[in-house]
């Protein structure tokens, strides 16, 4: 991480983008971070028109109403917050945010995850949906109708036996260093689904994990373990209970290259049914 | 961090507004099209499939075998004009339509007409688009199942009118969304278009070498003088649907900064494309005139029936089973030409909304796409009723608009060849380039354009012009010219008596090139 941490927060002048910076101020506060509000814009290819499209021109009436975009935006960060507004002009929306990310060598890209018009908590957008399988940074994710609390009081890390929990973990001791902020780590248990995995195999991987966490943690916060189980992925993290000023983290599938996130099935249906921010972190280095 | 993003100041208010250090290279992807990629552009511009088809009949109706030189010719005005354009392009790179260029050029009142000139010439050819694409559709239905009836369907109004409707929709949509074709998409539709053409061209010639054409015509030299057309009002009109053959070749002349090589590529595409379009136009117009000859029987470029549409008619006699590969191209040339010509007047109006020359809708952009998004809604819902209305008036829907189309591009053509005469006075003479460039062609061209317009305006008032649809004996084409013109003179003038700041030179003022 670099000092003091940075995060790219995705916006767009809609709720989606105000979600964002909800969730990049409340993060902001945690870990005491300065934000980049940064808004993409397409760059206009050539269109093959028999009217000329007059791209130049309005590339720059674009810029204009970006730039009361991107005031507005700043009026609604808190004053405890330091932020700073970029625009960019990109391929795609993505592809800008990754390229802001690289450049400000930032930890973090926070983007409002709602797809407009469905009643799901987290139907993930495009924009959101294209980071999450290409971003070499933590994602965190706003839901829908997001705001930033006084403080975070709790962080929960959803975590696997699959290989890559190790990293996911080195992300957990990273963002809670020095922090009085409460801990949980949590196995989710699908029972009846065929492969059964008894839950005393569980209690013992949150041994480990808690061994391995306590072993670099700095953190000074209350740290207990869960086993939540339910019929399916969706009705187990229904089961757990959430706090409104709580966020959530989750590792990267197997799939995902090193260092890349790849959104797993898991992680997946957690979203939907999620009311809470999630970060997804990206998968380890290979050892 | 890896470097401290650089403060500007922002327009907009007190708070600083920062760009990305070498992100913020904003616009058009630069320096990304080589010669090949910039003539492919080009010639999709053009979309010389639905380009044929729907000017082959309204231009031999005009001048008859005369069509070979007609295209010739037609194209003098346009080049002309064009050479203008580029250096008003050059010379005011942050502005970018006719609108913007006239304003500073001529003031509020012509720059505003000349808006409306493009707005109303690409909201007719969008439904002109549309129409095409529609009788083609049930076409390729007909021709794919092998039921002629489907074929008819077209001729049913209310189906006719409806499925333009949805091509619209869809198009407005896409455009709204901010798609745009890919690279690799163009270059295949470019590709099967010219394909194409050409094996439509050797079959109409191949039939006549057989004696099995329609009404064959022997090919006469001829056919390339354009002097020898009966009239100068048949010439007038021949020469004005030659403008509309070559409407958008002038966009590769302005592409400076999206080519590898900003000085010679633009020039060199601009060549290359009206090389292969002129050998295209040619090779198709002789093969037609060949096949079809200029009479009114059922395949005849004179039979008023086919004229707005002689590739739906006469592909299947010429091509047999292969017709429906023409059906094709001439679809989706008219679908993304369609698609993509919403951008050109959307972006004008969001222009004219922005300097409070519309009403300030007009200047709203989509927060979610970054598109026009009212503008972008209102040309489609223009261009529909547009479309619905000549539809029901008119007893060729597609010959009357075209018409009506080599109507419009003269006049913004026009003005926009004149504002480039007027704007660079200053610097006329202060050189052999300026003066041929800035000066001479684009006065040229003007006075050509200006002559054309007069005649065709002065000949559409006869009933008996373009399809023959006439109300009060007058003809429909010159009605539907008035009433597009008159509109926009009231809207004109509404708007400055609601809003003035636009025609007072509050939001952008008038000049000269000698005084940026």
């Amino acid at each position: 991480m670099t000092d003091p941490a940075n995060y790219v927060v995705a916006y767009e002048a809609t709720d989606r983008g105000n979600e964002a910076i909800e969730l990049g101020v409340a993060l902001a506060r945690l870990t005491a971070a300065e934000l980049h509000i940064c808004l993409v814009l397409p760059r206009s290819g050539a269109v093959p028109a028999k009217v000329p499209a007059g791209a130049t021109e309005f590339d720059r009436l674009l810029e204009l109403e970006a730039h009361i975009w991107l005031t507005s935006a700043l009026a609604r960060v808190p004053s405890d917050v330091v932020a700073t507004t970029h625009l960019l002009w990109a391929e795609s929306t993505s592809e800008g945010l990754l390229e802001a990310a690289a450049q400000f060598r930032s930890d973090r890209i926070v983007v409002g995850a709602r797809r407009e018009g469905l009643l799901n908590r987290f139907a993930i957008g495009s924009v959101a949906n294209a980071l999450l399988h290409a971003s070499p940074v933590p994602v965190a994710l706003a839901p829908r109708g997001y705001r930033a609390p006084k403080k975070i009081s709790r962080i929960t890390c959803a975590i696997g036996t699959r290989a890559g929990w190790r990293s996911l973990i080195e992300s957990m001791v990273a963002i809670s260093a020095n922090l009085g902020v409460d801990l949980r780590f949590v196995t989710l248990v699908e029972v009846d689904a065929g492969g059964h995995r008894s839950t005393t195999d569980s209690a013992a991987h949150l041994d480990q994990v808690l061994e391995h966490f306590a072993g670099s943690s700095t953190a000074t916060g209350k740290v207990t373990t869960e086993i939540a189980e339910g019929k399916s992925v969706e009705a187990a993290v229904e089961g757990l209970d959430w706090r409104d000023d709580e966020i959530a983290f989750v590792g990267s599938s197997r799939l995902a290259r090193p260092s890349m996130i790849f959104l797993g099935i898991t992680a997946n249906r957690m979203l939907h049914v999620l009311p809470i921010p999630l970060v997804v972190v990206p998968a380890g280095e290979p050892n | 961090m890896a470097q401290p993003p650089s403060p500007a100041a922002d327009s907009s208010g007190g708070t600083a507004v920062t760009t990305v250090g070498g992100l913020s290279t904003k616009g058009l992807s630069a320096g990304s099209i080589g010669l090949l990629g910039a003539t492919v552009i080009g010639i999709s511009c053009i979309a010389p499939a639905y380009t044929l088809t729907a000017s082959l009949g309204p231009t031999a109706a005009a001048v008859g075998t005369q069509m070979p030189g007609i295209f010739l010719v037609g194209f003098l005005p346009m080049l002309l004009v064009a050479l203008g354009y580029r250096e008003l392009n050059n010379a005011m790179p942050d502005a970018g339509t006719s609108f913007t260029w006239a304003t500073r050029a001529f003031g509020p009142w012509l720059g505003w007409m000349g808006g409306w000139g493009l707005i109303v010439a690409t909201v007719v050819v969008l439904s002109n688009l549309a129409g095409v694409a529609v009788d083609f559709l049930y076409l390729l239905l007909a021709q794919i199942t092998g039921d002629a009836d489907l074929a008819a369907l077209t001729e049913n109004v209310l189906i006719n009118i409806t499925t333009c409707l949805v091509f619209i929709a869809l198009a407005c949509y896409v455009s709204y969304r901010g798609m745009e074709t890919t690279k690799q998409v163009q270059y295949v539709l470019v590709g099967f278009q010219l394909l194409v053409l050409v094996w439509f061209s050797v079959a109409a010639l191949t039939q006549v070498a057989n004696s099995t054409a329609f009404d064959a015509l022997a090919f006469d030299a001829s056919w390339f003088n354009p002097f020898l057309v009966s009239s100068f009002s048949a010439f007038a009109a021949g020469v004005s649907l030659s403008i509309f053959i070559f409407w958008g070749w002038d966009v590769t002349l302005t592409m400076n900064e999206e080519t590898k090589d900003p000085e010679r590529t633009p020039g060199r595409a601009a060549t290359l494309t009206v090389g292969v379009i002129f050998a295209l136009y040619i090779l198709v117009a002789v093969a037609v005139l060949m096949f079809s000859g200029i009479g009114s029987g059922e395949f005849g470029l004179g039979n008023e029936e086919i004229q707005g549409n002689v590739f739906a008619a006469i592909a299947g006699p010429v091509m047999g089973p292969f017709a429906i590969l023409l059906s094709l191209a001439v679809l989706s040339s008219s679908a993304a030409s369609l698609q993509s010509t919403f951008v050109g007047p959307a972006r004008t109006m969001l222009a004219m909304g922005h300097y409070k020359a519309f009403p300030a809708r007009f200047g709203t952009i989509s927060v979610r796409h970054k598109s026009p998004a009212f503008a972008t809604v209102m040309a489609g819902i223009v261009a529909w009723v547009f479309y619905a209305v000549m539809r029901v008036l008119s007893t060729d829907v597609l010959t009357d608009t075209i018409l009506t189309l080599g109507m419009m591009i003269c006049f913004y053509y026009g003005v926009t060849a004149f504002a480039c005469v007027w704007f660079f006075r200053a610097e006329a003479f202060t050189g052999t380039r300026a003066f041929l460039l800035k000066f001479l062609a684009p006065l040229v061209g003007g006075v050509i354009l200006t002559v054309i317009f007069a005649t065709t305006v002065v000949d559409s008032m006869d009933p008996e012009y373009g399809s023959g649809s006439s109300i009060g004996g007058v003809g429909l084409v010159f009605i539907l010219a008035m009433v597009l013109f008159a509109s926009g003179i009231i809207l004109m003038l509404v708007q400055r008596r609601l809003h003035p700041g636009f025609f007072t030179g509050k939001t952008l003022t008038k000049g000269t090139s000698l005084e940026q």
